[in-house]
């Protein structure tokens, strides 16, 4: 998915800093922001080291090399691009995708305890996220039972068909 | 103006949208099925939007999701191109319902003329001719008998709900009616999901002219001339020209009147064509497509007018840019349409492209989302490419058509390229002598 916030980004020091202490306050690798042609990376090494890419790109062919996956033939790729840099493999069993397009939610309101935790046990049927369309909550429930290994997407963010959500080991 | 639009389709054609966007200004959103994540219309986005699988049903028309992916992106308006939902006033209403705007004409018109046997009666009722049929849909062969008397032998079942050709069965007397109708009625129940058949009188030898016509809803109506559609096979459209190589002036004139005429009387709002049948110096209307076209362009080539820009801005409540008068019809167009199919036998032929080139050069346009390395799906429409050519008359228009086909390489797959090369070398094609049936006439001679 590509998709344009409703402001130009300038990739000035405000922004990187603002994506830096993102990067510290939910824990996340890596955070990729890209409008346009620009594109911000920033990533933390396993050292906690903060490394900052500024992509510039010009085109079809450098818009569509913005994931690898994107730039990849289909059938050869197997890996999901996911928020934070983990790549789920398209064909793990346990992985969970969006069912329809919307707005996921991690909690069921603002200010609240998420459905569930990374390393909760999960039920299965147990309502794990909402994805919100055409302003009904649409209930995403665990298709296995088993143990919740990653949550591959923010609160609040934007999810298209095929979007990995979540892992369950 | 819009900010940035939705562009609901696939193909070519959503690339033809694109690129009027983006030369406005407007920023666009695609959205895909899995099938499509490496399309040409989707690189060349702004945003894009992965709306469902494969499948059609559940991506390109699938109504939640394309509403859900314009209201994550923030686009302010949706065009839904042609095919798919473009036809689709329940789908248009719900675009307009969530707060976007919908390019394209009022649900209202689009229900009119999307129910063929409520189209021809509106039709007459503005004066126009229509070619003899039943005025209702028959309910059973008692009835189909009873109308069939009353048009005359031979006669075609039509899908009420129907278009595109899918639907059609001729019969040319009661024991082929009686055997026809269930045919009709099952295949409108599986293509339209609608068995309603009405039946018409069978032309035997027409021209398929419709006028390309563009409006702003307030009554102002401009035309670009008629497209003489008549090369057909199984009631698909192959080849497409403007002018028509046998129409004489005065009876251009008369279509044309006819159908500004009553869009004007209608408001008609955005693009939309007049299909009519022309036989002995007759037009009778046979249906009206609320919709851009896939020939619309041999329209824009003649015409200079650019139809996708006039949508978008009568969508965005401007007046329309042109009066008639400001319009001049220069020289002579005509498409082809490029299908990834068999030349021969018409078996559709997906796969992934090799070496890719497009013809160019002056007068020549070519509307394709095809490139180097592309694997076309086989979930969707064979059509590939579009390949347009302009000329001061209509021999060097011909001319010029050889000249592009013969420079045209697509690898890898089967095209129908060889077939509109061997249309282009006929004498009969080129002296513009050919009705409806005669491109099933010529294929049938070739094997």
């Amino acid at each position: 998915m590509k998709v344009g916030p409703r402001r130009p980004l300038s990739p000035d020091a405000n922004v990187i800093r603002a994506l830096a202490g993102l990067l510290s306050e939910t824990g996340l690798s890596e955070i990729e922001y890209a409008v346009g042609d620009h594109r911000i990376r920033v990533a933390r090494e396993s050292a906690g080291k903060t490394v900052l890419v500024n992509g510039h790109a010009n085109g079809a062919h450098a818009n569509g090399a913005t994931h690898p996956s994107e730039a990849a033939e289909p059938g050869e790729t197997a890996e999901a691009p996911a928020a934070n840099g983990f790549r789920p493999r398209l064909d793990d069993p346990g992985l969970l995708t969006a069912p329809l397009v919307g707005v996921a939610y991690l909690a069921s309101m603002p200010g609240t305890a998420p459905f569930v935790r990374t390393g909760d046990p999960i039920e299965k049927g147990q309502t794990l996220l909402i994805i919100e369309a055409m302003k009904v909550m649409n209930q995403i429930r665990a298709p296995r039972a088993g143990r919740l290994a990653r949550i591959l997407v923010a609160d609040a963010e934007p999810v298209e068909y095929g979007a990995p959500l979540m892992l369950i080991e | 103006m819009f900010e940035k639009v939705l562009i609901a389709n696939r193909g070519e054609i959503a690339l033809r949208i694109h690129r009027a966007c983006h030369e406005m200004g407007i920023k666009t959103v695609a959205v895909h099925s899995t099938a499509d994540a490496h399309a040409m219309h989707v690189r060349l986005a702004d945003e894009t939007v992965c709306i469902g699988p494969p499948a059609a049903r559940a991506s390109y028309l699938n109504v939640a999701n394309i509403l859900s992916a314009a209201s994550i992106t923030g686009a302010d308006a949706i065009h839904p191109g042609l095919g798919f939902l473009s036809e689709n006033a329940d789908f248009a209403a719900a675009v307009e319902e969530s707060g976007f705007t919908f390019i394209g004409p009022s649900p209202e018109h689009i229900r009119m003329m999307g129910d063929k046997v409520r189209a021809k009666a509106e039709a007459g009722r503005l004066g126009i001719p229509v070619v003899p049929g039943s005025p209702e849909a028959v309910r059973d062969i008692a009835e189909a008998e009873r109308a069939a008397r009353a048009i005359g032998y031979p006669v075609l079942l039509k899908a009420s709900a129907g278009g595109g050709g899918r639907g059609m069965k001729l019969a040319r007397n009661p024991v082929e009616l009686a055997e026809q109708l269930p045919l009709a009625k099952a295949e409108a129940k599986a293509g339209f999901g609608d068995d309603a058949v009405y039946l018409e009188r069978y032309l035997d030898r027409p021209r398929h002219i419709e006028v390309q016509l563009i409006g702003d809803g307030s009554g102002e109506i401009i035309h670009l001339g008629e497209r003489d559609c008549s090369l057909q096979r199984s009631h698909q459209k192959i080849l497409e020209e403007t002018p028509s190589p046998g129409l004489r002036p005065n009876e251009r004139e008369e279509v044309l009147a006819l159908a500004v005429g009553a869009m004007r009387e209608l408001c008609y709002k955005s693009a939309g064509t007049m299909e009519f049948l022309y036989q002995d110096g007759a037009f009778y209307f046979i249906e009206m497509n609320t919709r851009l076209q896939v020939e619309h362009p041999i329209s824009e080539m003649i015409s200079f007018v650019d139809v996708v820009r006039e949508q978008l801005r009568i969508a965005a409540g401007e007046r329309l840019s042109y009066r008639q008068s400001d319009i001049v019809l220069r020289g002579h167009a005509i498409e082809c349409r490029i299908n990834a199919e068999n030349p021969e036998d018409f078996r559709p032929s997906p796969g992934r492209i090799g070496e890719y080139h497009a013809p160019g050069g002056l007068g020549v346009r070519v509307d394709s989302a095809l490139y180097q390395g592309y694997t076309v799906p086989p979930f969707y429409d064979s059509l590939v490419s579009k390949l347009i050519v302009h000329g001061a008359s209509r021999e060097e228009c011909v001319m010029r058509l050889r000249r592009a086909l013969s420079e045209y390489v697509i690898d890898g797959i089967e095209t129908t390229i060889p077939l509109h090369q061997r249309l282009a070398d006929d004498p009969e094609f080129r002296r513009g002598n050919y009705d409806i049936h005669w491109l099933e006439r010529f294929l049938a001679q070739a094997t």
